[in-house]
């Protein structure tokens, strides 16, 4: 099962952590206009990528939830496994410089967020 | 803020082209493109968003004169064939190419079927 939901539409990107995920995120949406949005890729390499320090969130093998400070910035995770991982990376206007989640279908979610960024 | 860009744009960029061209768009992991450009990942995401942003920097590039007419054609036929048909950013700057370039159907025809081995590499330049 999916841990989040992502709806796109002509204005902002809509990324909702799906049940207890809303818990351990301590996040029950996150709402971007798609202008500061700079582009998604499907990414499953992540999993060796270091995550950086946790807060607030969860952190379990193969399990993040929440925020992660590493590269010099923000990033907010909500993966369960790797395998479907999508990577959002945002303006510096924002929280967050990248979203780190899973979701059902990554290469729908990955075209539809890239495609409505060229339409926008 | 993130820390300052410690590598060169320009090679990255054209390491990013010669994975495109060897193994299409969609085969294309960002693993591989670490391994090529010798680029952190997060540097990469910080610099082009995405692996699509690196392409479109990747179109850019071979926009360029000194780019050769082989690798700028083979960019072409990869954006043609996998991303043009539902992304129009890349078929608009796919249709700036093929302007600015004066490039004809019959160059990328051949040039097709010269990466197919198909004819000889030479009526492709």
């Amino acid at each position: 099962m999916s841990s989040n939901r992502v709806t796109v539409t002509p204005e902002r990107l809509l990324v909702e952590p799906i049940g207890l995920n809303k818990l351990w995120s301590f996040t029950r949406r996150l709402q971007v206009p798609l202008e500061h949005v700079r582009g998604a890729t499907f990414d499953p390499g992540m999993r060796d990528e270091p995550k950086g320090w946790r807060g607030p969130g969860l952190g379990l093998p193969g399990k993040l939830s929440g925020t992660f400070h590493a590269d010099g910035g923000k990033q907010f995770w909500n993966i369960s496994g790797y395998e479907r991982t999508v990577v959002i990376t945002l303006d510096p206007e924002e929280k967050f410089d990248r979203l780190v989640i899973t979701v059902d279908d990554p290469h729908q979610v990955v075209d539809s967020i890239n495609g409505a960024l060229s339409t926008s | 803020m993130g820390r300052p860009r410690q590598f060169d744009e320009t090679v990255a960029v054209g390491a990013a082209a010669a994975v495109f061209c060897q193994r299409g768009y969609a085969s294309t992991s960002i693993d591989h493109l670490v391994d090529t450009t010798g680029v952190h990942r997060g540097s990469l995401y910080g610099a082009f968003g995405s692996k699509h942003g690196m392409f479109l920097r990747v179109l850019d590039a071979v926009d360029a004169t000194e780019a050769s007419s082989t690798e700028r054609l083979d960019v072409i036929l990869v954006g043609l064939l996998e991303l043009a048909p539902t992304d129009p950013r890349v078929r608009e700057r796919i249709e700036g190419l093929l302007e600015a370039h004066a490039i004809t159907e019959e160059q990328l025809g051949r040039r097709l079927l010269a990466r197919a081995w198909l004819q000889d590499e030479k009526e492709s330049t």
